[in-house]
């Protein structure tokens, strides 16, 4: 039997074993149904009840004096007015008879946009009287909230037109029913201050824009959307966790506690096949819920009509964009679903397992929820933070935002590399013996040092764990050091950053690996090679940069280059040329070449040899590799190099030869780029070429690269011999 | 059929390696009733999932119908049932979903398992609930379904670990019955017990455990004989106890 219809005999059953069950029903479908209209609903009732009780409930005023002293008499006159604006206008109807009423009171001319949109319908307005002694006793009124607001007519009200009414408004901001209060008031003197405005322009018979030379119409281009728009996404990752929390603990702690996992194991079945085939169906269960919740809150703002609560400026959910929002989600479900599958193995029993899960949604919650906080951007360190970013990058796209090719794929392939450590460290923690017949404490056989086996590799776990953790602290490093100077010093951020290589990339992982006993010969991959295998590449390193820039050319010719790209390949150069040679070279051919090809070839595609095919293998290690140089404009090139170094190392079982390529394409490229001059011996890209070298020296150089794969490929056979075995 | 040579394995405890099971060596053939008795924690689970191919040897070496154990574990399990008192069952599924998983696991195509499955609700009398689920079967249906389960690639040894711990007499006595017709049937059977009274009804040979050796093997007769008493309890204790004596010595010294 294939792996593939085992794979798929456990998935089958294991897909129907969950939805079979009540409790996954529930979580996955129910759940999300019901919440987000309750979500919304909630809030909008809320935000209507609240406005609407502060619209039409009696606005309660504190002023000086009784009922009938003369500022509530002031008052009741300002009431008086604005109730006759109410009389003109229409009462309660839609906007588009505002003009007509409008054309009544002012023939031939339009009054004032502002007050036009305001003047639509203007609620009725209550007011009851609180009276007081003094204006601080007002002011305690507001404070003690027996008062929305207090009003303070300082000479009475009157509307001859040489006199100005000063009026005082006491208010408490922090208390909504006062903001709210203070507001309407505000809104109910403008009107009648603007209706008193038109009839004396029109006793003068003055146009309208007499008083108003300005029409300013601004529109609000910010993104930052409502409440509820940051806070969906959050939700929406929150609910995809959920959705495989459950599913992860009946299909691992739990098969162990109901007792059918020895059962299971006593099948002719491999280990792997069923963490995998269980893996998947945790993840198509919490895909299939993110899919559900996303669905749910799309229909809930189409047909609730929440559009607004979502985004301003009245875009509401870019329904065509649901679709990448899912894809995004994917990856996303995936990795959830391998933590918590790997969190939950340990775990004997249900009750167990959920002890588990707590803190690891804790450790989520935290850049999620950082994430979710307005203020936090999609960019620089926020674009590799697990989980956050996935907050991030859903509210950009559920609001609409636009978002960038390189946000997308660096947020898309960080979550793959964790997904995929997470992945193996489910297969490795689910089949370990001691955590199947967990008759001992299972954690500790992982990390208690006395119970490890020596071996001579990394396990393919170990590696890739040790990656996915590099990955953002690298990032992290790199923004760092290169935030904490101006730009004039960007010469230090470089020494800095290529100075904390060694430490990033050889010194954790051989931590890592001399703590779990694994053999670091092994582990970097430095064993001798043979004479051959060093000619061929001295070979490729004379020849490959030649090969490298040739393509970056034809992809900028091709592709184009954004400025941006073009301006940061033009510092750098310049910053190049300031460092002395001797410092280029061991800086950004020597260092790079020994550090990388440690960890991406050595202790990475090492780690792959076993149970990895070649070619899948290579093809990993150099995404990887790709990946970690963060620049979008250069992956198709680091791409292409990691693979051929991958290739180089696979071949000759050592990443020595590797280290010789590397570090010649480096040095040549970065002096090429720094000293021209130097390198004027060359004939030099002829005028109209698009900076293409001449035919003669590509094709020579074609022809050493050549020469130097077929050096390296001849080394192997006698190398490769050990593996076939 | 099945031949156990020095097999040792240890756990790692705090503080060092514990050897749950000491250089076992014995020798079962085909179509033997093999019993291992011993007291709690003289390693049986252990020599039992060993032999499976569920764990691996820390050394020395089993074959169970001629396959490796640590290097063929898939084909060891491919002829192989193994029953405890504890195997659960998938309890949202149905006795018939049931086996025609588990026939599928062992490498039957579709249509393959569902014959199989059907042949075996038949056979052993499950048509009743055989389309209900597991969580809904009293335990005499259930232990029914396991047995089918174990049956399903109809496989030439069985190897059980305590089958009939804590079951009353009915299902006990279906557990036994099953013992009893798959000895007739020829297959090898290994089995672990608790009740003495049962391994002296069907074992053909009884082996002895204590601290992870075997301290004594033979038929029923030799081991009265060996030790002058008729009772298998009694043979049980003396053994014990005398098991006891041998490693106390043996366990200051290391
Ligand atoms: N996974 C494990 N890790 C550590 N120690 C173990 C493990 N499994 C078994 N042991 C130890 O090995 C010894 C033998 O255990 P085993 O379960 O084989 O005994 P047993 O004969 O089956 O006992 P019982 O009659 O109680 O079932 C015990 O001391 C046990 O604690
Ligand atoms: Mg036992």
């Amino acid at each position: 039997m294939t792996f593939r219809r085992r794979v798929r005999t456990i998935y089958g059953k294991e897909l129907v074993d969950l939805l079979r069950d009540r409790r996954t029903l529930i979580a996955m479908i129910v759940v999300p149904i019901f919440l987000y209209p309750v979500l919304m609903l909630g809030s909008l009732q809320a935000i209507t009840v609240q406005t609407q009780a502060l619209g039409q409930r009696a606005i309660i005023v504190a002023g000086l004096g009784g009922a009938d002293g003369p500022q509530a008499e002031s008052l009741a006159h300002l009431q008086y007015e604005y109730d006759r604006i109410r009389a003109l206008e229409p009462s309660a109807t839609p906007a588009s008879k505002a003009p007509a009423a409008s054309s009544e009171s002012a023939p031939g001319d339009a009054p004032a946009a502002e007050v036009e949109d305001s003047a639509a319908s203007p609620p009725p307005l209550q007011l009851s009287w609180t009276p007081c002694a003094s204006v601080e006793e007002i002011e305690q009124c507001v404070r003690d909230r027996s008062a929305h607001v207090g009003v303070v007519f300082e000479e009475g009200l009157t509307f001859s037109p040489d006199r100005r009414n000063r009026i005082r408004i006491l208010y408490d901001r922090e208390e909504p029913r006062s903001a709210t209060a203070h507001a309407r008031l505000e809104d109910v003197i403008a009107r009648v201050a603007a209706r008193i405005n038109d009839e004396r322009r029109e006793a003068l018979r003055l146009p309208a824009t007499y008083f108003d030379p300005f029409e300013v119409t601004a529109t609000n281009l910010a993104s930052p959307s409502s409440i509820l728009g940051q806070i969906l996404p959050l939700i929406l990752v929150l609910m995809t966790i959920t959705g495989a929390i459950y599913p992860a603990i009946d299909i691992t702690a739990g098969e162990r506690e109901r007792g059918t996992l020895e059962t299971i194991l006593a099948c002719p079945v491999p280990v792997i096949d069923l963490i995998v085939g269980k893996f998947l169906v945790v993840a198509t269960i919490a895909i299939l819920g993110a899919a559900l919740n996303l669905g749910s809150v799309c229909a809930t703002v189409y047909f609730g009509g929440f559009n607004e609560l979502i985004a301003t400026a009245g875009q509401g959910i870019p329904y065509g964009q649901l679709a990448l929002i899912l894809l995004c989600l994917i990856p996303f479900a995936v990795l959830m679903s391998a933590i918590m599958m790997a969190v939950c193995s340990y775990a004997r029993t249900f009750k167990e397992a959920q002890n588990y899960v707590t803190p690891v949604i804790l450790a989520v919650l935290i850049p999620g929820g950082f994430a979710a906080l307005p203020a936090t951007e999609l960019r620089g360190m926020m674009l590799v933070v697990p989980v956050g970013n996935m907050v991030l990058l859903t509210r950009e796209l559920l609001i609409g935002a636009p978002v960038g090719t390189s946000e997308l794929l660096t947020v898309l392939l960080s979550t793959t590399l964790y997904a995929s450590a997470a992945v193996a460290v489910a297969a490795k923690v689910f089949g370990k013996e001691s955590v199947v017949f967990a008759d001992v404490e299972s954690l500790r056989s992982t990390f208690d040092r006395r119970l490890i086996q020596p071996s001579p590799r990394p396990s393919l776990t170990m590696a890739l764990v040790v990656t996915a953790v590099l990955f953002p602290a690298w990032f992290f490093l790199q923004s760092w050091l290169q935030s904490t100077r101006g730009a004039e010093n960007g010469l230090g951020a470089l020494r800095r950053t290529f100075a904390a290589m060694p430490v990033m990339f050889v010194a954790v992982p051989a931590l890592v690996a001399a703590y779990w006993k694994v053999d670091l010969r092994g582990a970097f991959g430095l064993g001798g090679a043979s004479v051959r295998a060093w000619a061929g590449a001295v070979l490729l390193g004379m020849s490959s940069w030649i090969v490298a820039r040739e393509m970056v050319v034809f992809q900028h010719n091709w592709f184009g280059m954004s400025d941006l790209a073009a301006d940061s390949a033009a510092a750098l150069e310049r910053l190049l040329r300031d460092l002395s040679p001797v410092e280029l070279v061991i800086l950004l051919g020597l260092i790079p070449a020994v550090c990388e090809e440690a960890l991406f070839r050595g202790f990475l595609l090492g780690a792959m040899r076993s149970g990895v095919r070649k070619m899948t293998a290579i093809a990993a290690s150099a995404a990887v590799f790709a990946v970690f140089h963060f620049i979008l404009a250069k992956l198709p090139v680091t791409f292409l190099l990691g693979a051929m170094l991958g290739w180089v190392c696979w071949t000759t079982r050592s990443i020595l030869p590797g280290v010789i390529v590397h570090f010649m394409h480096n040095t040549i490229l970065t002096l090429s780029a720094a000293h021209r001059e130097w390198f004027s011996f060359l004939p030099q890209p002829q005028e109209g070429a698009q900076d293409h070298l001449p035919a003669g020296v590509v094709l020579s150089a074609i022809a050493i690269f050549t020469a130097g794969c077929v050096l390296i490929g001849r080394s192997a056979p006698k190398a490769t011999g050990g593996s076939a075995a | 059929m099945v031949v156990a040579d020095n097999l040792v394995k240890s756990f790692p405890v705090a503080g060092g390696q514990k050897r749950a099971v000491d250089g076992l060596s014995f020798r079962v053939a085909r179509g033997e009733i093999f019993g291992l008795l011993g007291p709690n924690g003289a390693g049986k689970t252990t020599t039992l999932r060993m032999l499976s191919g569920m764990i691996l040897p820390t050394s020395g070496s089993a074959r169970l119908a001629g396959y490796d154990v640590a290097t063929q574990p898939f084909e060891v399990k491919r002829v192989l049932g193994f029953l405890t008192a504890n195997t659960g069952l998938y309890l949202r599924l149905t006795p018939r979903e049931l086996l025609q998983y588990f026939a599928e696991l062992h490498g039957m195509d579709r249509p393959a398992a569902r014959r199989r499955a059907e042949h075996l609700v038949d056979w052993l009398d499950m048509r009743e609930f055989a389309d209900l689920r597991c969580g809904s079967l009293s335990t005499g249906q259930r232990q029914r379904v396991n047995i089918g389960r174990v049956l399903v690639a109809d496989p030439p040894v069985l190897v059980m670990d305590e089958p009939t711990l804590g079951l009353d007499v009915i299902s006990n006595r279906l557990i036994l019955d099953f013992i009893r017709r798959a000895g007739d049937e020829g297959k090898t059977i290994l089995l672990s017990t608790h009740y003495l009274d049962e391994a002296e009804m069907l074992c053909d040979r009884i082996g002895f455990l204590h601290h992870g050796r075997l301290i004594a093997e033979g038929t029923l007769e030799e081991l009265q004989r060996r030790t002058g008493l008729a009772r298998l309890s009694a043979i049980f204790l003396k053994l014990a106890a005398e098991g006891t004596e041998a490693a106390a010595p043996a366990g200051a010294g290391s």
